[in-house]
């Protein structure tokens, strides 16, 4: 897959170096639009905190100082240590929840047969559509009365019982393009359906693990309204909570605390976006994933 | 992809391990333990420098109670008590309002106080009027941290650049509006105007009612005005607003309650209606130097005023170290070495004992609030009855339809039409 | 699981002798199920008994803290004659929805379409684009917006150079809500990239044939593009409209959770979650939920409906 192949003749023609050149000013300047305010979010939590005030559009600081990272990071009577350590273990532990279930699931769909399978796959599908807060209550009141309010387990075990169907129909679709053959024949040689899957299907399909993986742990990361329902106690904070605590206790004089602190928050994802961009892109490419 | 498949294989692993061992005790559920405290309140960075003050000085003569705190603001802090309350895990320490008293405490979330009193609590001296006011249907739920009542804050030197005099103790309300409208004529501060826009305090809206005989709430739980009134109230804040004797609605609409968001303090007015209690953190926050009067009044009308508990300490119902949080209770308000710390922040202490304990401490802003509360007190009406359930949700209300009116989304008369209908519609939901 | 299955297999087994006809069934279906098993008890215990509890819900008063109390229809009638704030966030919503949704797609595709063109840079150009869709719904984003547009931010900042005295954007009601329009339209990202792979299915000659007949790139545009491109387009108007329905976190951030100034931020969730968890109205937010669930039904319906006016498949 080259570029090349989709050049479009008919209007390159015309001024191919011009229209070359003017597209990529725009492009630039769009590039510019988009990124400038996480450069000014950046600028401002290197400020001193006096100099953010006073209507400064400008990127540079009169001077750079870290100041607003360590008093931001303990701003809160729990350290945003804490909130990262906190964050990142549910995540993770989400994240192999995701994984683990929707893929169990999406070899049932994909590679097995039984009956009810079209009648179950369509309900799976169903779910798809069904916005969460239709659950949402009746789901509170169980988690209640089984005392894991202010606990993480709402935000996890779902994820183990594969509750977020998008995961396994990004699975399903994957699972699907494995020649059939390679089970056919490792079925010949009576290999099981759990060695089949194990053996054969989770090597092949590390691409799909890989992108729901991803997915599973950003979304997590930067769910809000999960914890905000469920969490109540400092100590339990994510850091999206935590950022939220961060605004009601901060005066206008520690904005740059609360931009320190509200970037720090971003740079898993933007590590991850670093790293993965290209299993990110092609995620969303091919499933016409959300975000 | 080679990378990736041994990225996922070890992270997979490890998360697996790490699956293993935590799941089984996370979550704070278990670390409940009777010398536990979690404590939460409302209020501004300078309350929690000094709630948390004191807490460590109660750590360390209690060390085996460990306490955990957070402040928010105002509308923060019931959306998110009301969140805890219906999860079963309410703090143990609960920051109450007279408003949402009897709400709480009739819905079993709080508990009486009275078990400990004598014992852990030791605030007989606090007087009667101070204990009634923190109790429901005869029990006390509370302890009272302080005695409040509603003040103008005003920045006089602004007031005295303007070639005017700022509003005094028998300023009455026809007199304040003028003045307002005399401020922008000698004004030279291009982005400040005279006073707030005090149409969607409820405590303002309260005493200008009581001035004409009228209340927020009858005994009954009713409301205690009509569309008129309201309409009458929100009349008086439209002309100020086009005289540009108060700030415009989009400067007001940052007020969330807190001192940081008040447009005395970010330099946009020069006056401002609060509680008497936020006085020393609205001085803090602000170079210049403030005063403090009672609101407006009205010639030949009755007292406004009233003096109020400022807040509870309250124990949730639900707390298994209700003993060790009714400790702390006591030492916060009762104990000189931690109602010290907590200062007049909250109110001035209804104990005379602490009163006396802590004057040589008090800064020249507190040496101010507990001179107004001896000056305002001849002016002060009777406490009118506790607010009705639903009084949150009104008070919520009176802000959104002081805003409608603000923007000139609804004229003054349709405001209080929609005030009255929309309040009774609260109230008798509720 | 291994262990699971061949436990089943012999127990199975064990019961040849008893029924061939069951041993028959389990044989074929009892692999599957297994595997299955895992969404089925989440089906079954988190999405469609809650879903049916909700339902339940939606026709009593729930406090949470007592039983609930049937109330017939009481709930739906209150939201349809009787609750001015689920007026006004039916129509912050839907006023969210209408402009969000269009202006974000139509600039998704334009950036897709300059990209698209086979042009030097365009893993870097498509990363930047990228990235404020990836990072779009984190509270620290909300928190950046809420700062951009407040009265001393930064675009009044830059207002003020060209001699512009901004309004406090956030805090008018006026305006709030274009400021979380343009924070949606700001994350085009993942439906550009979308289009992108939309745009390579169309078979490059279609242009060269289109160009020796002499069209001009505008009816290039409306003759092969568009028509090949409809499904694409159509799969992310669904898609981005029901994300849009569903919008919550900046919202709550910007308006601190009230959904002001004057309810010009209420999007429904936000109202639903105030019902909910501010004023324990658990019967009317499920009431509420539901009317959510009809409104993204009846517009998913009506786009399918819709289709075979405007969306070209291939045959």
């Amino acid at each position: 897959m080259t570029d090349a192949v989709h050049e479009v003749p008919g209007r390159a023609s015309t001024h191919p170096r011009l229209t070359g050149t003017v597209r990529h000013v725009l492009l630039i300047a769009i590039s510019f639009v988009m990124i400038y305010p996480i450069l000014w979010m950046l600028s401002g939590s290197l400020r001193p905190a006096d100099e953010l005030f006073g209507g400064d559009a400008g990127l540079m600081p009169s001077q750079v100082t870290l100041q607003a990272y360590s008093d931001g990071w303990f701003g809160l009577q729990v350290t945003f240590g804490r909130f990262f350590a906190n964050s990142l273990i549910i995540a993770v532990l989400a994240t192999v929840g995701n994984v683990l279930a929707a893929s169990l699931v999406a070899f049932a769909f994909a590679r097995l047969k039984f009956s009810g399978q079209k009648f179950w796959f369509a309900l799976m599908l169903g779910t798809l559509m069904l916005p969460y807060h239709v659950t949402l209550i009746p789901q509170y009141v169980m988690f209640r009365s089984l005392g894991w309010v202010n606990t993480w387990w709402p935000l996890i075990l779902p994820k183990y019982f594969a509750v977020d169907a998008f995961f396994i129909f990004l699975m399903v679709q994957f699972f699907r393009g494995i020649p059939r053959e390679l089970d056919d024949a490792a079925r010949m040689d009576g290999c099981s359906p759990w060695r089949i899957y194990r053996k054969i299907i989770l090597p092949l399909s590390m691409p799909v693990l890989a992108t729901a993986a991803i997915f599973s742990f950003i979304w997590t990361w930067e769910d809000f309204f999960g914890p905000l329902i469920y969490i109540s106690e400092m100590s339990q904070y994510t850091v999206q909570l935590g950022l939220r605590s961060f605004i009601d206790s901060s005066g206008t004089s520690s904005w740059n605390e609360l931009f320190a602190m509200s970037l720090l928050s971003l740079v898993p994802i933007f590590l991850i976006f670093l790293f993965f961009q290209r299993l990110l892109i092609e995620g969303i490419a091919t499933t016409g994933m959300k975000r | 992809m080679n990378t990736t498949l041994i990225g996922r294989r070890r992270l997979l692993g490890a998360g697996l391990a790490a699956a293993s061992l935590p799941l089984f005790d996370f979550g704070p559920a278990m670390a409940q333990q009777p010398n536990s405290i979690r404590m939460m309140w409302w209020g501004g960075d300078e309350r929690a420098r000094r709630t948390n003050g004191a807490i460590a000085l109660f750590k360390e003569a209690n060390p085996e109670v460990t306490i955990e705190s957070e402040s928010m603001g105002w509308d923060d802090y019931w959306a998110r008590l009301a969140t805890q309350v219906a999860g079963g895990n309410a703090p143990d320490f609960i920051q109450m309002d007279y408003r949402y008293m009897v709400e709480y405490a009739r819905r079993g979330a709080i508990r009486p106080l009275d078990e400990y009193l004598g014992k852990e609590l030791q605030i007989a001296d606090f007087g009667q009027v101070n204990l009634d006011s923190c109790s429901v249907d005869g029990k006390l739920y509370g302890g009272n941290v302080g005695i409040n009542a509603f003040a103008v804050f005003s920045d006089s030197a602004a007031w005295e650049e303007a070639g005017l005099e700022a509003p005094s103790y028998d300023t009455t309300w026809d007199e304040f509006s003028a003045k307002c409208a005399a401020f922008t004529a000698g004004n030279t501060r291009t982005r400040m105007r005279a006073t707030a826009d005090g149409s969607g305090q409820e405590g303002l809206f309260e005493v200008w009612l009581r001035t004409q005989g009228k209340a927020l709430f009858h005994p009954d739980g009713t409301l205690g005005y009509d569309a008129a009134d309201a309409g009458r109230w929100f009349a008086y804040w439209a002309d100020l607003r086009k005289s540009k004797g108060c700030v415009a609605a989009d400067v007001q609409a940052l007020y969330k309650n807190s001192p940081e968001t008040s447009p005395l303090v970010v330099g946009r007015a020069a006056t401002d209606f609060v509680w008497s209690n936020g006085f020393e953190s609205y001085q803090k926050l602000v170079a210049a130097e403030l005063s403090l009067v009672g609101a407006p009044v009205l010639e030949g009308g009755e007292p406004g005023q009233y003096l109020k508990p400022s807040q509870m300490f309250s124990i949730s119902e639900t707390s298994e170290s209700p003993v060790q949080t009714a400790r702390l209770i006591n030492f916060l308000i009762n104990e000189p070495a931690g109602a010290k710390i907590l200062g007049l922040d909250r109110g001035v202490p209804a104990s005379p004992k602490i009163r006396e304990a802590i004057k040589p401490d008090l800064s020249e802003a507190g040496r101010k609030v507990v001179d107004f509360i001896s000056k305002v007190t001849p002016q002060v009406g009777p406490l009118p009855p506790s607010p009705p359930q639903g009084a949150g949700e009104v008070n919520a209300l009176l802000i959104r339809i002081s805003q409608e009116v603000g923007f000139d989304v609804s004229t003054p008369e349709q405001g209080g039409v929609n005030l009255v209908d929309e309040a009774a519609a609260i109230l008798r939901r509720t | 699981m291994a262990a699971h299955n061949t436990v089943a297999t012999s127990n199975a087994r064990k019961q040849v002798a008893a029924g061939g006809w069951l041993w028959g069934a389990v044989r074929r279906n009892g692999a599957g199920y297994l595997f299955l098993a895992p969404w089925l008890i989440g089906f079954f215990c988190l999405t469609l008994g809650p879903a049916l509890v909700s339902l339940y819900l939606s026709f009593t008063n729930y406090d949470l803290l007592t039983t609930p109390e049937f109330v017939g229809m009481q709930n739906y009638v209150r939201m349809a004659t009787a609750d001015p704030k689920f007026i006004a966030s039916i129509r912050v919503t839907l006023l969210y929805v209408a402009l969000s949704v269009p202006l974000k797609l139509a600039f998704a595709l334009a950036v897709a379409m300059v990209l698209n063109r086979g042009m030097r840079g365009l893993p870097f150009y498509r990363a930047i684009f990228y990235l404020p869709s990836l990072l779009g719904t984190s509270v620290a984003i909300a928190v950046l917006w809420r700062q951009l547009f407040a009265a001393d931010g930064m675009v009044n900042s830059l207002l003020a150079q060209f001699g512009v005295e901004g309004p406090s954007w956030i805090s008018n009601p006026n305006y709030s809500l274009y400021t979380l329009v343009v924070l949606s339209v700001w994350q085009f990202g993942s439906p550009m990239i979308i289009f992108l792979a939309g745009l390579r299915q169309i078979p490059v000659d279609m242009y060269e044939a289109a160009s020796l007949d002499g069209a001009s790139p505008a009816r290039q545009f409306f003759r092969i593009t568009l028509p090949l491109l409809s499904p694409v387009i159509f799969f992310n108007v669904v898609i981005q409209t029901i994300e849009a329905f569903k919008a919550f976190t900046p919202a709550f951030i910007i308006s601190g959770g009230s959904g002001g100034p004057i309810n010009s931020t209420l999007f429904y969730t936000l109202y639903l979650y105030q019902e909910a968890f501010s004023y324990f109205r658990m019967g009317y937010a499920s009431a509420l939920a539901w009317v959510l669930v009809v409104l993204i039904a009846v517009f998913t319906a009506f786009s399918f409906l819709t289709t075979k006016y405007w969306v070209h498949y291939d045959d």
